[in-house]
């Protein structure tokens, strides 16, 4: 033996050593260790501190139900990973790890102080000592708290790995390669079936990697698998949540075990569907409660064996099994035999099967029946135990430097809750087991409660001598609540386990109570006098383990987050110096500054261009819909509020869209192409949802309709022309259109070529000014946008953006639905039931207009405001009351929905929903904003050329 | 993620590619106005939102484009069956 | 005058090669949303024929549902536009553009976002779908070639996303 490494035992190959760091500190394994089997092959014991307590903690388990040696590891800037269990983290050369939750260091922990000096903090505490004053908790207490309780730091950086993801279809997902899981892979090699196999480990085998007799049979099963061409293998994946339909996530961690990670993707999501899943995930051994068990050295008996016979490492010199159940025994004796020392078998049992006293006798280790441990002795390590007979009586210490647990084993149904599967109650194993399947899904070996482990007895804590309210007998190690904090829930009158779960924190760390669960629920239904099956389970919820925002992100990020939409003509934009905002998915010009100009200036700037010359704005992101059919007309006369059908061929309409409960969803003007063809545009956000609606009413209410939607936002590029000069501008591109006012009045869309292009060219304007919107084909766009502009530089043609849109738009009154209007606002509320067919007998919305509570006084309607100051520019969103002075909270009167300075009229133009706003036309009301408040009176909401005279130029 | 069965396609497909769409037969009156308040506000707003068995629409937006109904359980979230819009409720 | 005229893709020119595969951005192209009650009606009007199941190709149509299909044409084929017929003919050439996946990876490769079984999509047929959350339309052309049409303002982020699967 050199250190506690046994030579010529495990995996691990010793002739790759691998150099790495943990808390500084150099030190070497092999190849195939874990971070936790390295470190305890160096005769490390002490591996973290606890969440509440600051308790030194050393390694429990083996695999991923490790709740107390969590770690961090450290691979440069931005790649840092807190939280990580050290059992489950390969090393590789350079490997650095850190403990977490202590300062300034793990073996002097400032923290712990909490624990020395016996300031335990029960369950509820937190709750019941930290309430008063109520403003303290937010402030005070919760910061301070989480100084002291915690995890690892999380990462401040930004993450520079990428992740990759994909979908995958099989026919047979087993989850789980021990001996189960291989098994029933074997078995559908061979077949036709497509078969995924996917273990969270490093390789194949499970529990069978721990057990050197194995080896055989492993080997070639493997080799059988992966020769077979319908299986497909994944190590190092895990299956984390089970969804509907066999649907099953999971993450494959690339390059966490590589010392040189690449520039490939660190980790890769699956998203599995299964004809069929098979679950093989084993089972879990239950810790032990009684006084000390969460001294460093006391851990399960199944994880000293691997650490033993698949690592190749001791545990301890000379140790010690306490156990409940058979299989513990099992584990020690083939310790023993491949050389460890062991000084005593204590089980709480009275009797055990003869064959294992037998067995215990031939290897010499002596035997204490009916007796269990009421303390361990040592703090960074165990030194020693005190056992005593389950009376209480004949108690003697033993000396020993690692104590190992077997309470009994816990089935993995972590997925197969997820599935909804239902579970039923074994009194003989303890434990819950799967039982009616909800989707095509199985359990097969120890995961379905089947196992060769033996026998053994289910105690929800040790018997002890001592006062049970003044011993620390941990439940759940990772959350640091113990036997009394159960205890104490049920006295204070908490009779679910959902309930006792949060109300202690058990089993709601990140291991998710692997090895608390069930222990925690015997304890409750003890103290409650109730059976197990009357408590409850609490319910798993994916994930199984946790696992990194950036596999569950895949490749979801940076660029590839979601789309950014860009128009044919964003790339002028971007070389001419916009600046964008975002609009729905779309990034939009919002302004184009010149020089130094702040956004202020340019939109000034831009506004003036455009009502004393001309402007030129991208408008492609407009919702556009094909409506075609002969029953074209009929359906936009359905749809809309506006009358359709007298509507000529080469004239438009504004239309104005309400939803059933007569709202106001979107507006946009339409023009008839041909009698069956209309050209509806919607707003930019709308269009899809617009689409929807339509398409509900067509194929759901009017399937009669012989009429058909097609959308062609993206078909065309949309060149907005605005201002006195616009026609001077396309009059030269445009060679088969009369643009003459009296042949192309305002409200028309004419088909011609512009620069040969095919277009549809609408005489329309959404800024009181002389305007033209081309649609081009897309793929045209930007050439035509180029062509337009060249022909308009002699006219002073400026770019604008949707910042000047606004302002434009705000002072001829006209809305922008979702910003003057929020979904309750009526036709009549925003003053435009102007576009209401009188005559119709139908329409979506029309019979809600005539609702109580639509056609009562004091609504919210749609006003202007102009403040007393012109030079005050209102917050949007800002509150109005009527009378500034009163008590807080005041009532309020509605708020401003538009607000901008109107370089046009030299002032700030506002519009506002006002509760009663039509009938205080001239009042004076008042704006509370921070710091002061403004006066405003209330107008109508055209601002500007309130005869319209311009739009006819 | 569900597998939904879209009576169009005759597929089960993907439930992202859908779109769920609310209770299912529910009929816009041939002409509202002649609902009183009451009758509307139901026609409107009053959804039976059962514990179980659920007749509910649902678009296969991203595929067939078309709207349909399906019978699904509102505790298990299993669908029992889909059918054709205009189909007699099952 | 038009053709003078520059014509842009939002798709980069040339190939990416992924696993197995490679991607390049098909040609422009005629594309047609064509609807009707009734399909004969619609056939007789554009003097072609049409697919009978929904899902399938053929001759550049593609039925997507029972009223609707779709045709990826040669770019100097026209459709008439069916005016005053039970029928939509719209023409939607510039709203898509298409990139074309070829290679026995393939299929491999769309199923990085694409949530369909693509080992049980035969050549010849066509669909609606998505790639994560955008709408594509995937037309599988042979057992080793795939058209996926897809808007033209998601086209640079879903050419960037395939590009990228193999990161993988």
């Amino acid at each position: 033996m050199s250190g506690y490494r046994m030579e010529g035992a495990g995996r691990p190959d010793r002739s790759q050593p691998v150099r790495f760091s943990f808390d500084g500190e150099s030190y070497q394994g092999y190849a195939g260790d874990t971070l936790a089997s390295a470190l305890l092959a160096q005769g490390v014991t002490l591996f973290g501190r606890s969440f509440k307590y600051h308790r030194p903690r050393g390694v429990l388990g083996a695999g991923v139900e490790e709740p107390n040696a969590l770690v961090s590891v450290i691979r440069g800037p931005g790649r840092f990973t807190p939280n990580v269990r050290a059992t489950s983290v390969e090393i590789y050369e350079g490997l650095e790890a850190v403990s977490q939750n202590r300062w300034p260091s793990l073996k002097t922990d400032v923290g712990s102080i909490t624990d020395r000096l016996g300031m335990f903090f029960p369950a509820g505490f937190y709750n019941k000592t930290f309430m008063w004053p109520r403003s303290f908790w937010e402030k005070v207490y919760e910061p301070a708290i989480r100084r002291v309780a915690g995890l690892g730091d999380a990462p401040t950086e930004i993450d520079p790995d990428r992740y990759a993801a994909t979908y995958a279809h099989c026919d047979l997902l087993i989850v789980g390669a021990g001996p189960a899981g291989i098994d029933a892979a074997l078995e559908a090699t061979g077949t036709r079936k497509r078969v995924i196999l996917i273990d969270e480990q490093n390789e194949l085998g499970g529990g069978a990697l721990s057990d050197p007799a194995l080896n055989p049979w492993l080997e070639a099963s493997v080799r059988d698998l992966r020769a077979a061409p319908n299986v497909q293998i994944l190590t190092r994946c895990t299956a984390f949540g089970f969804y509907h339909d066999n649907f099953v996530g999971a993450v494959e961690r690339l390059t966490e075990h590589r010392a040189d990670i690449g520039d490939g993707p660190r980790e890769k999501l699956w998203r599995i569907r299964a004809g069929e899943v098979v679950l093989a995930q084993g089972a879990i051994e239950r810790p032990l409660v009684f006084e000390g068990n969460d001294t460093p050295g006391v851990m399960l008996a199944s994880a000293a064996r691997a650490w033993l016979l698949r690592y190749g490492v001791a545990v301890g010199r000379k140790v010690v099994l306490m156990a409940s159940h058979d299989s513990g025994w099992r584990d020690v004796f083939a310790m023993a035999k491949a050389g460890m020392s062991v000084a005593a078998i204590v089980d709480v049992r009275g009797t055990v099967d003869q064959a294992l006293l037998d067995s215990a006798a031939q290897l010499g280790i002596t035997v204490h029946l009916g007796s269990s441990v009421i303390g361990v002795s040592g703090r960074h390590a165990v030194s020693g135990i005190e056992v005593a007979a389950n009376d209480g009586g004949n108690r003697r210490k033993i000396a020993c430097d690692a104590l190992l647990m077997a309470g009994g084993w816990t089935p993995t149904i972590h997925l197969w809750s997820h599935s909804k599967g239902t579970i039923a109650w074994r009194d003989d194993l303890g434990a819950y087991v799967p039982d009616k399947p909800n989707e095509n899904v199985r359990c097969v070996g120890a995961c379905a409660g089947k196992w060769d482990f033996g026998s053994g007895v289910v105690v929800p804590a040790l018997p002890t001598p001592r006062d049970p309210t003044r011993i620390k007998a941990f439940v759940d190690f990772q959350n640091d609540v113990t036997a009394k904090d159960i205890g104490l829930a049920v006295r204070e009158g908490f009779r679910s386990i959902e309930h006792v779960k949060r109300y202690t924190t058990n089993g709601m760390a990140t291991d998710q109570g692997k090895t608390s669960n069930l222990n925690g629920l015997q304890l409750a239904s003890t103290a409650l006098g109730r059976a197990v099956t009357e408590v409850g389970l609490t319910t798993f919820r994916p994930p199984y383990t946790p696992q990194t925002f950036g596999a569950l992100a895949g490749r979801a990020k940076d660029a590839l987050f979601q789309p950014t939409r860009k128009t044919a003509i964003d790339g002028w934009a971007e070389e001419n110096g916009a600046v964008y905002e975002p609009v729905a998915q779309w990034r939009r010009a919002r302004y184009f500054p010149r020089g130094s100009e702040d956004m202020h200036a340019a939109v000034n700037r831009e506004c003036l261009a455009v009502r004393e010359g001309v402007g030129i704005f991208d408008a492609s992101t407009l919702g556009k819909i094909e409506v075609v059919g002969p029953d074209a007309a009929e359906f936009l006369n359905r749809m809309y509020t506006n009358p359709w059908k007298q509507l000529q061929p080469g004239r438009c309409r504004y239309g104005l869209l309400l939803k059933e409960d007569g709202f106001i969803t979107d507006d946009g003007v339409a023009g008839r192409i041909t009698d069956d063809r209309f050209h509806v545009t919607t707003t930019t956000g709308g269009a899809a949802r617009v689409l929807n609606m339509m398409e509900d009413y067509l194929q759901t209410e009017w399937p009669d309709l012989d009429v058909w939607l097609t959308s062609t936002t993206e078909q065309w590029s949309v060149i907005a022309l605005q201002g006195p000069r616009a026609r001077d501008v396309i009059a030269p591109l445009v060679d088969d259109i009369d643009l003459s006012a009296e042949a192309f009045p305002h409200m028309a869309v004419r088909l011609g070529h512009i620069c040969g292009v095919p277009t549809r060219l609408f005489r329309v304007s959404f800024t009181g000014e002389l305007g033209f919107e081309i649609n081009v084909p897309a793929q045209y766009g930007r050439a035509i946008w180029e062509r337009v502009f060249e022909a308009g530089r002699p006219h002073g043609i400026t770019p604008y953006g949707t910042e000047t849109m606004h302002v434009l738009r705000a002072e001829k009154g006209y809305i922008i639905v979702g910003q003057d209007t929020d979904g309750t606002v009526t036709p009549m509320d925003a003053g435009i039931d102007w576009a209401i067919g009188k005559k119709k007998p139908d329409f979506v919305g029309k019979r809600s207009l005539s609702r109580p509570d639509i056609v009562a006084p004091g609504r919210k309607h749609l006003v202007g405001l102009l403040t007393e100051d012109p030079d005050v520019v209102l917050d949007e969103g800002a509150q109005i009351v009527a009378d500034p002075s009163q008590a807080v909270p005041m009532t309020m009167l509605g708020h401003v929905t538009s607000s901008y300075w109107s370089a046009s009229l030299g002032r700030s133009i506002a519009m506002a929903l006002v509760a009663g706003g039509h009938e205080r036309m001239g009042e004076t009301l008042h704006i509370p904003m921070p710091g002061t408040t403004h006066r405003a009176v209330v107008t109508g909401t055209i601002f500007f050329d309130p005869e319209g005279s311009r739009l006819n130029g | 993620m569900l597998l939904i069965h879209c009576p169009y396609c005759d597929e089960k497909r993907p439930e992202i590619e859908f779109a769920y769409g609310g209770e299912a037969h529910i009929a816009r009156p041939h002409d509202p106005s002649t609902l009183n308040d009451e009758e509307w506000e139901g026609h409107l707003f009053i959804r039976s939102n059962p514990r179980g068995r659920h007749h509910e629409r649902w678009r296969h937006i991203h595929g067939c484009g078309r709207f349909f109904n399906a019978v699904r359980d509102t505790v298990t979230d299993k669908f029992e069956t889909t059918y054709k819009a205009g189909e007699p409720r099952r | 005058m038009a053709d003078s005229l520059h014509r842009a893709s939002p798709l980069p020119g040339g190939t990416v090669t992924l696993e197995g595969a490679t991607l390049s951005a098909a040609p422009e192209m005629g594309r047609y949303s064509l609807r009707a009650r009734d399909p004969a009606a619609l056939a007789a009007l554009i003097g072609r024929e049409l697919p009978d199941a929904i899902g399938a190709c053929s001759g550049g149509i593609a039925r997507l549902g029972p009223d609707e299909f779709y045709a990826l044409l040669p770019a100097q084929d026209a459709l008439p536009s069916g005016e005053g017929g039970p029928v939509s003919i719209v023409d939607v050439s510039a709203r898509a553009v298409g990139i074309v996946v070829e290679g026995a990876g393939a299929a491999r490769a769309i199923m990085a976002g694409c949530p369909l079984d693509l080992d049980r999509m035969q050549p010849g047929r066509a669909t609606r779908t998505v790639f994560e959350g955008v709408e594509i339309l995937l037309v599988r052309e042979t057992e080793t070639r795939f058209q996926i049409d897809v808007w033209r303002s998601f086209a640079s982020w879903l050419w960037r996303s395939l590009a990228g699967v193999n990161a993988a």
